[in-house]
């Protein structure tokens, strides 16, 4: 039986197509940048323009691959940072105020996957109304307005940089993606959440409890959300009612660049990196030669549609050949 | 009306794969031409291309001397093509009465559906094949038999002129398949073309007036039905004699202990069925569509809800509660629905065959690539699976090379059966492999494995079976031991009311 090799692999994923988009839109940033696009501190924004998006994209990527989706996730980030700094300001301890916040964002995965799984509601229904609730409950809490994050420890996560240039939290993002990579592709967990999208009645009839993984991957999404909620409220030292860039739909992005279909069963992590490194990076690129930001959010609709685009078009090359 | 349709020179490939190379040959109204070859021939591949669901690589299609071009499957239709494939086209969410018209849906000239005459023609339509289908009805709440049944009307209610069915028996039971056949036979004395593909020899025989083999994507033959016979074929189609398939068998000849009992079953498609199957016997399953097999063996794997009755494996009493408890009790269940329950569709041929045993090939942490590819490998070779690679995608894979899929899945290595559950695994097969199939299940027998083998195939029950359990409407209407099994008495407790 012939086996496809590691290179073959490779230009057939999607991963590769994008890559190629990147290396296309980087070269057109430097060539127009003068090389400034290739500088440290330029590489430094685009990688820290994904820190938080990061972790909404892995909670997605699960999510989505096991035919799933959670709309409420960027507004349990916002209450969990809000909440964070108020449980700080009233003086807890600071690794108790992350494990209540983590707590209360599990309970909201819980629930969420308890309406679908259990009520049976459709994904989107549910987790729209929980987020509609949750994000009542923010505002509820705070009123509308910032509250500062003080907190050695806690500001030290969201703005320590090593040798005063590579900040700590990039590295985080490299791990998270790294171990919900090697989770994804090369554990039995990751295979179920593929079956499981994939099919959900062969996933059961072979042993598999798929309203098992939905829990899990509903609980792990919702605790995602709320990490990355806690870091931006560290990194801007208060957390604040204005939530994170792109609201509901972040961590989707990255997770639909990646090739995850909304069907589930298909798209990885890889893509899913390389696809937030091409948002981003292109976005960076705008900013750096001098573009109005707000064509940025613009710009990042079009590009989704490009990436898709050639994904498809890829994806026609391989089927005829 | 058309006179003939001709096929020139089709040549059709896909990755890794020439599907179909240089395929000329002319059909003629009034007749009934097979397709006939081993899974993966490429069957499928052209009633496709004639339904203008896929564009050829080369060679054109001619109507009674006028070249086709058939950019999408209406200009097919507008052609007067019906293609009813292997798997159903319906959408389950409608009625019987949209599905029957979905495409052109008759409105008036407000745009409002002329519902009153859609219900006159279905009805008429479904009266007139003496069917027990209520217009109604959801599609999805029908069972597979009349999801097909449903698909021949709507090409009967477009007038089709030229339509061709890939396996419509295979989801029948011979009642079903004598209604088919009936109205295949008006079909034909009425004029039109009909192409007709089946792994089912007798069938051929009994339908069809000429036949054309294919093998790995070329024609090998064309023959006048008449003068041909199942062992030329055979020859034609596989490349070598197998002989008498059933005679052949090297079967198990010492039945162990007891190694599950049954004891008056009741689910909401079940009533009070009680039998035992003992280690290395085979109990076979007869049985009209609809006859309640399926779902004893669902509730017996825990899929579904028992409401009374016990289930003892080894003399002990086995609480089926779970897919996963049964699973681990050593019962394996290969789903009769191959899209449904079966195959996750996107998923390469390796990881459809590994889903059940993904906790046996953990290395620490991580699955262990090797192995799972070995595994799927030997399924590949024992089956003889049509494809490139390991990592085809099953969606990609022919009808019958899918069904090989779900086989290998269950009966891995890997697999620690005590109770293989083997619904209508033949379902799709050609038939080389069918015998290997038998044979396969003889072998397990062997082992000490109790087999429960479902089959709307009548000779196939009675022949590879040690006992055939007959049921009907849910009951058990009768037990017959291979030796005193007749297609007429077995039968004769399949319809008994
Ligand atoms: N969409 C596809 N992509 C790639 N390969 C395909 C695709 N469809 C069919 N094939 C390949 O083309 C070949 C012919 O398939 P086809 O479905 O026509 O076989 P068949 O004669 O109908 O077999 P069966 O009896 O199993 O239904 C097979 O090797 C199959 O794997
Ligand atoms: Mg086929």
């Amino acid at each position: 039986m012939e086996k496809k090799s590691f290179l073959k692999r490779l230009t057939q994923s999607k991963m590769f197509v994008l890559l190629l988009l990147y290396i296309a839109v980087a070269a057109f940033y430097t060539i127009i940048s003068k090389g400034q696009y290739l500088y440290w501190v330029n590489i430094r924004n685009i990688l820290s323009s994904m820190v938080i998006t990061a972790y909404l994209t892995c909670g997605a990527v699960f999510l989505m691959i096991s035919g799933n989706i959670d709309l409420s996730t960027a507004q349990v980030s916002t209450i969990s940072g809000i909440l964070m700094a108020q449980f700080l300001m009233k003086g807890f301890p600071w690794p108790l105020a992350i494990l209540a916040v983590l707590a209360g964002a599990a309970l909201v995965g819980f629930i969420n996957a308890v309406l679908i799984n259990e009520v049976k509601f459709q994904p989107f229904v549910a987790t729209m109304a929980v987020s509609y609730m949750v994000q009542g409950g923010m505002l509820l809490l705070s009123h509308g307005a910032a509250v500062e994050v003080s907190n050695k420890y806690i500001v030290w996560l969201g703005t320590y940089r090593i040798a005063g240039q590579f900040p700590v939290n990039i590295l985080f993002t490299f791990a998270i993606f790294t171990i919900y990579g090697v989770v994804l592709a090369k554990t039995k967990f990751g295979k179920k959440i593929y079956m499981v999208g994939g099919n959900p009645v062969a996933a059961k009839l072979s042993g598999i409890n798929p309203k098992k993984v939905w829990y899990i991957l509903f609980i792990n999404n919702a605790v995602l959300g709320s990490v990355a909620g806690m870091l931006q409220a560290a990194r801007l030292r208060s957390g604040s009612a204005t939530g994170i860039a792109g609201g509901a739909f972040a961590g989707m992005t990255g997770a639909i660049l990646g090739g995850v279909s909304f069907g589930g069963g298909s798209g990885g992590m890889g893509g899913a990196f390389v696809g937030l490194v091409l948002l981003n990076g292109f976005n960076s690129g705008l900013t750096l030669i001098g573009i109005n930001p707000y064509w940025q959010t613009m710009a990042s609709g079009a590009l989704l549609l490009i990436a898709l685009t050639f994904d498809y078009f890829n994806t026609k090359r391989l089927m005829r050949r | 009306m058309p006179e003939y349709i001709e096929f020139n020179g089709i040549g059709k490939a896909y990755p890794g794969v020439q599907a179909l190379k240089d395929i000329s040959f002319r059909a003629g109204a009034g007749k009934v031409l097979a397709l006939l070859g081993e899974n993966g021939a490429g069957k499928s591949t052209l009633l496709k291309i004639l339904s203008g669901d896929i564009q050829p690589d080369e060679g054109t299609i001619i109507i009674d001397g006028e070249e086709q071009k058939f950019a999408a499957p209406y200009h097919a239709i507008s052609r007067g093509i019906s293609v009813i494939y292997q798997d159903r086209q319906l959408v389950p969410g409608l009625n019987v009465i949209e599905n029957i018209y979905s495409g052109d849906l008759p409105s008036t000239r407000l745009g409002l559906l002329r519902k009153d005459e859609m219900r006159r023609t279905t009805r008429e339509i479904i009266d007139a094949f003496g069917l027990p289908i209520d217009p109604e009805e959801l599609v999805g709440g029908l069972s597979v038999a009349y999801q097909q049944m449903v698909e021949i009307m709507k090409a009967y209610r477009r007038d089709s002129q030229i339509i061709a069915f890939d396996e419509p028996t295979a989801p029948l039971t011979d009642a079903e398949i004598s209604i088919l056949f009936r109205l295949i036979r008006k079909l034909r004395d009425d004029g039109k073309i009909v192409i007709y593909v089946s792994h089912r020899l007798a069938e051929i025989f009994q339908i069809t007036d000429e036949i054309v083999v294919l093998k790995d994507g070329r024609l090998v033959k064309t023959m006048a039905t008449p003068e041909t016979d199942e062992a030329e074929l055979i020859k034609a189609m596989v490349g070598r004699d197998i002989g008498d398939t059933y005679s052949r068998l090297s079967r198990n000849d010492k039945l162990g202990d007891v190694l599950l009992e049954v004891n008056n079953l009741v689910t909401d498609a079940v009533h009070d069925v009680s039998f035992t199957l003992r280690k290395g016997e085979i109990a076979g399953f007869a049985g009209l569509v609809g006859a309640g097999r399926t779902e004893v063996v669902r509730a017996l794997f825990g899929a579904d809800h028992i409401l009374s009755g016990e289930i003892k494996i080894n003399g002990k009493i086995h609480k089926a509660g779970s897919e996963k408890a049964s699973i681990e009790q050593g019962i394996a269940l290969c789903p009769e629905d191959r899209k449904e329950q079966g195959l996750i569709m996107w998923r390469s041929i390796t990881d459809n065959i590994c889903l059940p045993v993904l906790d046996k090939l953990k290395k620490l942490l991580f699955l262990d690539r090797k192995k799972s590819e070995t595994l799927a490998e030997k399924a590949v070779e024992r089956y003889s699976i049509k494809t490139p690679t390991l990592d085809k995608i099953v969606s990609e894979l022919s009808g019958g090379n899918q069904q090989k899929v779900i086989l290998g899945r269950w009966t891995s290595d890997l697999i620690d059966t005590k109770i293989l559950i083997l619904d209508e695994p033949t379902k799709g097969i050609d038939v080389g492999t069918k015998a290997e199939v038998y044979q396969m299940v003889c072998d397990f027998a062997k082992q000490g494995i109790g087999v429960i083998f479902i089959s709307s195939e009548l000779t196939e029950v009675i022949n590879v079976a040690d006992t055939i359990i007959v049921m009907h409407n849910g009951h058990i209407t009768g037990t017959v031991k291979r030796e005193d099994a007749t297609e007429e008495n077995v039968l004769a407790l399949a319809m008994l009311d």
